[in-house]
């Protein structure tokens, strides 16, 4: 092995490091350890200059080894990592030692500080001196996507990458195109009319060569990694008659989950009297009516009274605690559907807090109480009870609410009750993230890689989540996530080809009993078993560089690159050396 | 017990004026910003959603409209021109038409065309009982004394019988109004000593009209203006309503000034007149928020006032001079006007005067009361029900 000559750079970050840390005194510690060529401290290390003079000092001393003593490496390491490669030196021939997160922000004591950043950079110092020089490796990207779930999601997705000119297999569980959107009648708050948003998107896409259609199907099986899946599309037969499952297996690079939502049970309240009494209805029951251009009651009357309760299964400890987002301006345009076809008609709306938080939202919110809706607040936990109405009132039902704003407890007249169900996951969630290997919370709504960041982006790469499916959304949000996703997935395969990280794990073939234990525990699914050998193999373009798989394997036959157990003791030596 | 919402109530009210309360969405600015808001009187706030729920029984109950003055910062303060000071004004002239037995106040506020007819008939029967009356037994010639056309003691017997009608109805009218605030819309105990030591509050309010320059000072107007102007504009009705009903005699005497109750006449007039002319300028300018709407029945007002008051002054100027004839043809055009002005008084706005110390002093001694009871209780935070 050639002989190690290591650069050790002290940072001082202004005066975030300096003023706590006497950084001369590290310096002059370092420079002192064997095999180390030079130390030195800096204002900025991460400033040009800074980086300039530790290329400048690769070369002019011939460094094969650097230690930065500055912060965190997930702030910095990518701009020294660059700073080596310009010097012409392999970037993971460097060594972070965190002595402003875990040193001079966190301790007071001068001294002490000082001698525990000592002790940070000794452990850097001896790991870097056990490092290897690695190469990230690439892998091809299939143009090809599998969008799952035909909603407006779903379908904006696919048009999106089709219209790029890529194949994209769109897979449906229902016989027709459309979701939940195409139960509604209109939307809030600029009353377009949801058939006119969806037929535009359905004859583009019956109308595209590059997008195979899969109704009645869904996705069995995914295999592979980023830019190289494998799945199996399983349809149910179309043909009247005809039993035949049809299976096919398809080639893709990406896959975009538009799963969406399902309505909450309104039965489950039971003081709501939803399935019992017949004119309490469902937003969804109600929106059937506003289509068929018909609102009436059971009896077939003509209602007088429309009463709307918000937040029935959102918003509560017992049910959802989130907020379902679309419920309240959809009460709102409820309250003008029924105000501009009856307009004898009085319409109460009874909630917990109106949420008008989008562009048009408060226009829209005021315009329905300039039409006279009565709006009624009531208190979480202290549910509306419906009750039946007696033979000399004029209307079917009383609804009894403690109204928050004025204290008092009153009754609403009402010959319709709207029960705005809220937005839940669905039931087949489950198997949908099992499938594509991504997580839910504990709501079953699909998680995100970031929920700021990444919004899109699940932790298995390759798989992108858009929509209803994340969490509840209004339609425009939904949109603009479906083509948020499209784009990501435009510009991997503009690019052809993926970079995959060098700190994934290795197994070696001579070590390994097959004992499978790794196969399970594996959080990306990253490791196969192969069955001729008998013996597991990391897929190293999913591996993350976890460490989970070497920490449990009985042989210690697998390494994680970069993270080598002679590397991590090495680091802990320093640590205990002072 | 539950009480029914009404969702029509919003729409009559509507005719009173309350014509955006429908926009109110709660935020309490309005309450926020108000000097005369407490914890126990959340007005405007819950006064208006009281109406939007049309909660009519709990509405005439409530006194939070009499605590109000108008000064319009609400109105300013509100984020969805929902208009609360309009709204209490308009609950105030609900609450004008529901204290009246007789509907009449109702029939006002509801068609101004009745209201105008209303006058006009009663101003024509005046007329023609008065020129009658001057004819048969005068001569328009004279003014005062033997053969006078009107003369001072038919006057005062005219006078006081008008004024005996009035007060009739209008103590009817603050019976009904102490009945469905102090006894059906309270539901705890009031120890009748507390009618005692409240009283004060009655003379105080009559005569100060404190809590208005409240609102005015709150705004920093000059000279709590419009407080001043409206407290001169009531303190020269009152006086010169005095001098009418008790010493019309002396004041129709002449045609030498006579100081002694002249000097209250003259100033009384002054009041009178500046105020009149103040709130007509402001309803045509409407510089302030309070003056952007007017109701009908708003106008009928001040306009009546003005005549009364010109055709007073003309009437004293043409007496004084010894244009006889003219003095006593302007006596009957005053007249003509002053009687309408005096029987629609307990049918109209002008109730307010009566009104609005009682509901200052119902209030403190509610809110004495319920006090009194929460520390019994030890409730906290109070709440009037």
């Amino acid at each position: 092995m050639k002989e190690c000559r290591i650069g050790v750079y002290i940072c001082m970050c202004g005066t975030n490091i300096a003023k706590i840390i006497d950084v001369e005194a590290v310096a002059k510690f370092a420079s002192e350890l064997p095999n180390v060529v030079l130390a030195k401290t800096y204002k900025y290390m991460c400033s040009n200059p800074g980086q300039e003079m530790i290329s400048h000092d690769i070369k002019a001393n011939g460094l094969n080894r650097i230690v930065v003593a500055a912060c965190s490496p997930n702030m910095h390491e990518r701009t020294f990592r660059r700073a080596l490669r310009s010097a012409g030196l392999n970037q993971y021939l460097l060594e972070m030692a965190n002595i402003r997160e875990q040193c001079s922000w966190v301790h007071s004591d001068p001294a002490e500080a000082t001698e525990k950043a000592k002790a940070l950079v000794y452990a850097a110092i001896l790991r870097v001196e056990l490092h290897e020089e690695l190469e990230s490796i690439s892998a091809d990207m299939c143009p090809n996507t599998m969008v799952i779930g035909g909603g407006i999601a779903g379908m904006t997705a696919a048009l999106e990458l089709a219209d790029a000119g890529y194949t994209v297999y769109l897979v449906e569980r229902n016989d027709h195109l459309g979701g939940n959107l195409a139960r509604v009648d209109l939307t809030a708050p600029y009353l377009y009319s949801a058939r006119d948003l969806l037929t535009e998107r359905i004859t583009r896409i019956n109308a595209n060569k590059n997008i195979h259609l899969f109704l009645q199907s869904k996705v069995t099986t995914l295999t592979g990694y980023v830019g190289n899946f494998r799945a199996v599309i399983k349809s149910a037969g179309t043909d009247s008659g005809k039993k035949d499952n049809l299976e096919k297996e398809v080639e893709i690079g990406n896959v975009v989950v538009c799963t969406g939502y399902k309505e909450f049970d309104a039965s489950r309240i039971v003081h709501y009297g939803y399935g019992k009494l017949p004119n309490v209805i469902t937003s969804f029951e109600f929106e059937k009516m506003l289509r068929a251009g018909k609102i009436e009651t059971r009896e077939g009357k003509t209602p007088r009274y429309v009463a709307i309760i918000h937040c029935v299964g959102s918003r509560s400890q017992e049910f959802h605690t989130y907020c379902s987002r679309v419920c309240c301006m959809t009460a709102l345009k409820y309250a003008h559907e029924i105000k501009s076809a009856l307009p004898e008609c009085y319409v109460s709306d009874v909630y917990i807090d109106m949420h008008a938080f989008g562009k048009g939202h408060e226009d829209f919110y005021r315009s329905s109480s300039a039409a006279k809706t009565l709006f009624l607040m009531y208190e979480k936990g202290d549910r509306p009870v419906i009750h039946k109405a007696g033979p000399k009132d004029d209307c079917e039902m009383l609804i009894e609410v403690n109204e928050k704003l004025s204290g008092e407890v009153i009754e609403i007249p009402a010959d319709i009750v709207i029960l705005m169900v809220g937005m839940e996951a669905r039931e087949d969630s489950y198997e949908v993230a099992r499938i594509v290997n991504i997580s839910q919370d504990k709501d079953g709504w699909f998680i995100e890689s970031h929920p700021k960041l990444e919004p899109v982006a699940t932790t298995t790469d390759g798989v992108f989540i858009a929509g209803t499916c994340v969490a509840p959304k209004d339609i425009p949000d939904t949109v603009a996530q479906a083509r948020a996703a499209a784009a990501r997935i435009l510009a991997r395969i503009a690019k052809e080809k993926i970079e995959i990280d060098a700190l994934y794990s290795e197994v070696n073939p001579n070590l390994c009993s097959g004992c499978r234990l790794c196969n399970q525990l594996c959080p990306y699914n990253a490791i196969e078993f192969i069955e001729e050998k008998k013996q597991s193999h990391v897929i190293s373009a999913l591996c993350k560089g976890c460490g989970v798989c070497v920490a449990a394997c009985p042989s210690s036959a697998i390494k994680g690159r970069h993270f080598t157990d002679q590397q991590i003791l090495a680091q802990v030596d320093g640590l205990l050396a002072i | 017990m539950a009480i029914r919402v009404n969702p029509t109530f919003i729409n009559e009210l509507d005719r009173y004026g309350a014509e955006d309360v429908q926009l109110c969405y709660q935020c309490g600015d309005c309450s926020t910003v108000c000097p005369h808001a407490d914890e126990v009187y959340r007005f405007p706030r819950k006064s208006m959603k009281l109406l939007q729920m049309g909660l009519e029984q709990k509405l005439e109950t409530t006194l939070e409209p009499w605590l109000c003055y108008y000064c319009g910062q609400c109105s300013e303060q509100c984020p969805r021109e929902a208009d609360p000071g309009e709204t209490m004004m308009s609950i105030r002239r609900w609450l004008i038409s529901r204290y009246d037995f007789t509907g009449i106040a109702r029939l006002f506020y509801k068609s101004r065309t009745a209201e105008v007819l209303a006058i006009i008939i009663v101003a024509l029967i005046t007329g023609t009982f008065l020129l009658l009356n001057g004819f048969s037994g005068g001569s328009i010639k004279v003014y005062d004394g033997e053969g006078a056309f009107l003369p001072s003691n038919f006057i005062h017997r005219f006078d006081l019988s008008v004024g005996a009608i009035m007060l009739v109805f209008l103590a009817i009218n603050a019976f009904r109004m102490w009945k469905m605030v102090m006894v059906r819309g309270t539901s705890f105990h009031i120890p009748w000593w507390l009618y005692v030591r409240e009283f004060y509050q009655i003379i105080w309010h009559f005569f100060t009209q404190k809590r208005y320059s409240e609102c005015e000072k709150k705004r920093g107007h000059a000279l709590y203006m419009p407080w001043l102007i409206h407290l001169g504009l009531m303190l020269g009705y009152v006086t010169m309503l005095v001098l009418v009903m008790v010493f019309i005699e002396n004041l129709q005497a002449g045609p030498e000034i006579q100081w002694k109750v002249h000097i209250f006449g003259y100033l009384a007039t002054i009041g009178l007149i500046s105020g009149t002319v103040y709130f007509i300028r402001g309803r045509f300018k409407k510089h302030y928020i309070q003056y952007k709407k007017s109701h009908g029945t708003d106008w009928v007002f001040v306009i009546l006032l003005f005549l009364i008051v010109t055709t007073g002054i003309t009437q004293h100027i043409f007496h004084r001079t010894g244009l006889i004839e003219l003095a006593n043809v302007t006596y009957v055009l005053h007249l003509m006007s002053a009687v309408p002005w005096l029987l629609r008084m307990p049918f109209s706005k002008w109730a307010h005067l009566i009104y609005r110390p009682l509901a200052m002093y119902f209030a403190a001694i509610r809110k004495e009361a319920l006090t009194r009871q929460a520390s019994v209780q030890n409730l906290y935070p109070l709440v009037v029900k």
